[in-house]
């Protein structure tokens, strides 16, 4: 089932497939309350790939798993399709940061308990074809009997991958699913993701550390700033035309421009961050150590 | 194939084999050596030690059931548990031989009977020989003691009379209103009596050399008076099994019984008038022998290893019992902190409680259970032993099993909650599973603590099985007694090991973290 990009004219009459209005989550009670988003609003448009992008600790995860249903807003509302945001369900896939597979199921196992969840309809044979779809979609196909321990990390993060993709969700949310893997191993799970996400156009969310990675996969790139009470900042719309190829793309000067534009800009909330806190340095006394030796 | 039998050792838990494996597959000799040393030698040399240190120190803890047992004697009463152990299943089985079976047992054992008692014959008359010579040669030496002691005997009291005598004398004359010559005279007294006393104990020391020389034997004789006990107790077997297999058999009880209720009935036939009532009793009385002696079995009395068998299932029917019991506890506790926080004080109450309290409370409530002890289909004393162990064992399972609940990865439920598990499928796909190394990890801990508690339970409760067998042992007191206690030791940690081990596998096979164990 291939859906159409956005259909014009379609938009204004449809409500957004997420909503955060003026999200406040935070942790613990009173005076010791953590908070962690400060009053963040998002759309994310049907069939839109949107990369929320953030320092390490800005609340990106609290993000995700509020738009998963996981999380539910201190203040504020988050709506699905403009309704309120319902109990975590498959309709919103979502592929953790630290793959949450379980190791006590093979590659297989780790699907099939979606599959025989979600997919009462397949038996027998039909099932097993169902899992192996997935397995090779991903490039798992012959791993199908190992565990996870035995698997690398991108080979896992794959694993999840299918897991999630198997729910066949409306909408994906990916929670960085790609900081811990190396340079290489990420890159290739990168266009791997593009393809799957062109072949059936769903509604993205992904959330990373890395600019390079969202002006790439990206249609529009949301800042988070850093935390805690991260904020969404300033958007970027990525219009570079897709597919977008990792080796020209470096020479293109709108997608140099945007990249730079957008590491400026995080660069600058950092700096923003660290004179706001600044302010609040304590000034410390002016001691000598005594002199003990003379 | 290596790696194959390296992961079977590894599952097993028998690391320490490991080198050797690589050591014959030519994988770095000299590291594989060095661990071997390690792994294997030092503790095979470590427990020599023991068993040296334990056979030098034996001898010098006297007893009154004898010295220590060595480790030989202790070896020796393992031969003998074995023997008295196949010798009462082979009285069984020849109690219910029929046919040919029986003809050509009874002919066999006929003529081992024949063989041991000539042997015997041979035995006793060597043994009747040196004791004859070994009596000349001790009455010799044995007289001219008897006659030093008496000597000496005679001399001590002569010298004891004449001091006394003295004293008496010195008494009579004394003048006993003067401080320093009644001062002297209560010395002198005391002198007196010190010596008096020195005196008998020496002649009770020769006594008592007298006695150990009148006991002496040399080894030889030793030998042969094992051997006549050995033959005499072997005769004693073959000579019942005879009997079994003869006049004692199931079939000739039957066959006897059969002619008294045939004799019965024709006695009841030609019955007069007056005797017909008793005559009917008396058929109706053989009816019954024919039936119960038809369906007779050898009365054998429990072997050692019948006893080690009782007390491994006791154990497990208890174990059982407190996985039944500890694992959904457990699981609640470890799910729910409302449940935990109520139950944690009555846990903690029961868990530091001794088996020995328990168990006279689990008798008296199991006795009120079970009116009649003798037809249950259960023995009350082995139901009592098992609830008792199950009530010490089930703690360790059940506190690691609310840990391994309590403890599972967050995303984990997450992925439940994603896809909307219902809440049986929660806890049979995510939760179990992922507490189960854990789970495991108690059960093991849980078994130990049985089989430790058992014995205890056993030997108060008087089940059978291996406590009982050692209170039985202990009431025996005889030196061949005490060294089977010192058997049991060995059987209780052996049991004890391979159930460890057992559980070892059990938690290797369920542990998808490949986590190290603990020894």
């Amino acid at each position: 089932m291939i859906r159409n990009a956005n259909i014009p004219g379609d938009d204004e009459n449809r409500p957004p497939v997420l909503e955060l209005q003026d999200v406040t989550v935070s942790f613990g009670m009173g005076a010791e309350a953590y908070v962690v988003l400060d009053e963040a609003c998002l759309k994310v448009e049907e069939n839109e790939f949107v990369v929320v992008i953030g320092y390490s600790g800005s609340g990106k995860s609290t993000l995700i798993s509020t738009l998963a249903g996981l999380t539910t807003p201190t203040r504020g509302a988050a709506l699905y399709r403009g309704e309120p945001m319902p109990a975590p369900g498959p309709d919103r896939g979502i592929v953790f940061q630290n793959y949450s597979l379980l190791p006590w199921l093979t590659v297989v196992g780790n699907i099939d308990l979606a599959v025989k969840r979600l997919r009462r309809d397949l038996t027998g044979t039909a099932r097993r074809d169902y899992v192996q779809k997935y397995i090779d979609m991903v490039s798992l196909s012959g791993s199908e009997k190992k565990y996870p321990s035995e698997l690398s990390g991108g080979m896992r993060q794959r694993l999840s991958l299918a897991r999630t993709l198997s729910m066949q969700p409306e909408v994906l949310l990916l929670d960085e699913p790609l900081s811990a893997l190396d340079a290489l191993t990420r890159s290739v799970l990168q266009d791997e993701i593009i393809r799957l996400w062109e072949e059936d156009r769903r509604t993205v969310v992904m959330v990373t550390n890395d600019v390079d990675e969202a002006v790439l996969m990206a249609d529009r790139i949301v800042p988070l700033t850093p935390g805690p009470g991260a904020k969404l900042g300033r958007e970027f719309d990525v219009t570079l035309p897709r597919p977008r190829d990792r080796t020209t793309l470096n020479f293109d000067p709108d997608y140099k421009h945007l990249r730079n534009e957008a590491t400026r800009y995080m660069l600058q909330l950092s700096a923003d961050k660290k004179t706001r806190t600044e302010t609040r340095r304590f000034t410390l006394p002016d001691l000598e150590p005594a002199n003990f030796g003379a | 194939m290596k790696y194959k039998i390296i992961r079977l050792l590894d599952v097993a838990g028998m690391n320490c084999f490991e080198p050797v494996v690589r050591l014959c597959y030519g994988e770095e000799p000299r590291q594989q050596v060095r661990k071997i040393g390690l792994f294997i030698v030092a503790p095979v040399v470590v427990f020599a030690l023991f068993i040296g240190a334990w056979a030098a120190i034996a001898p010098f803890i006297k007893t009154k059931a004898g010295s220590l047992p060595s480790p030989v004697d202790v070896a020796g009463s393992l031969v003998d548990v074995y023997e008295f152990h196949w010798r009462e299943y082979a009285k069984k089985a020849d109690f219910a031989r029929t046919g040919d079976d029986r003809d050509t047992t009874l002919a066999l054992v006929t003529q081992q009977l024949a063989d041991a008692t000539e042997r015997k014959a041979v035995v006793e008359a060597e043994l009747a020989e040196l004791t004859a010579t070994l009596d000349a040669e001790t009455a010799a030496t044995l007289k001219k003691y008897e006659e030093a002691i008496e000597n000496q005997t005679l001399v001590y009291h002569a010298s004891q009379f004449e001091r006394e005598q003295e004293l008496h004398k010195l008494g009579d004359k004394l003048e006993v209103s003067q401080d320093e010559p009644r001062e002297q005279y209560v010395a002198s007294v005391r002198e007196h009596q010190t010596l008096s006393a020195r005196e008998s104990t020496h002649l009770k020391e020769l006594r008592s050399d007298l006695a150990a020389i009148r006991k002496s034997t040399t080894p030889q004789f030793a030998a042969l008076l094992r051997e006549k006990n050995d033959l005499d107790q072997e005769t004693q077997f073959l000579d019942k099994r005879a009997s079994l297999l003869s006049d004692g058999n199931r079939r000739s009880n039957v066959a006897s019984a059969a002619l008294t209720l045939k004799n019965a009935d024709a006695a009841l036939a030609a019955a007069a008038p007056g005797q017909r009532y008793d005559a009917t009793l008396d058929y109706l009385g053989a009816e019954e022998r024919v039936l119960s002696s038809a369906g007779a079995i050898y009365a054998k009395p429990p072997t050692f290893f019948d006893q080690v068998f009782t007390s491994i299932e006791c154990v497990f029917v208890g174990f059982l019992f407190a996985t039944a019991i500890a694992i959904p506890i457990g699981v609640l506790c470890g799910l729910n902190k409302v449940i935990m926080a109520s139950l944690s004080p009555l846990i903690s109450l029961f868990k530091p409680v001794s088996p020995i309290v328990w168990l006279p409370i689990v008798f008296i409530v199991v006795g009120g259970f079970i009116e009649r002890p003798d037809e249950a289909w259960v023995k009350p004393a082995f139901l009592s032993s098992a609830i008792t162990v199950a009530l010490c064992s089930l703690w360790p399972t059940l506190v690691n099993t609310a840990l391994g609940v309590a403890s599972i990865d967050k995303d984990h439920l997450n992925v439940a909650r994603v896809l909307r598990l219902s809440m049986w499928d929660r806890l049979t796909k995510i939760v179990i599973p992922s507490a189960l190394p854990l789970i495991f990890t108690g059960l093991r801990i849980s078994l130990g603590v049985g089989w430790m508690v058992l014995i205890a339970a056993e030997l108060l409760s008087s089940s059978p099985g291996l406590g009982k067998f050692v209170w039985d042992m202990f009431n025996n007191g005889s030196s061949d007694t005490f060294s089977q206690m010192l058997l049991t030791v060995f059987v209780v940690g052996v049991v004890g090991l391979l159930l460890d081990r057992i559980m070892i596998v059990f938690q290797r096979l369920v542990s998808f973290d490949g986590g190290a164990t603990a020894l």
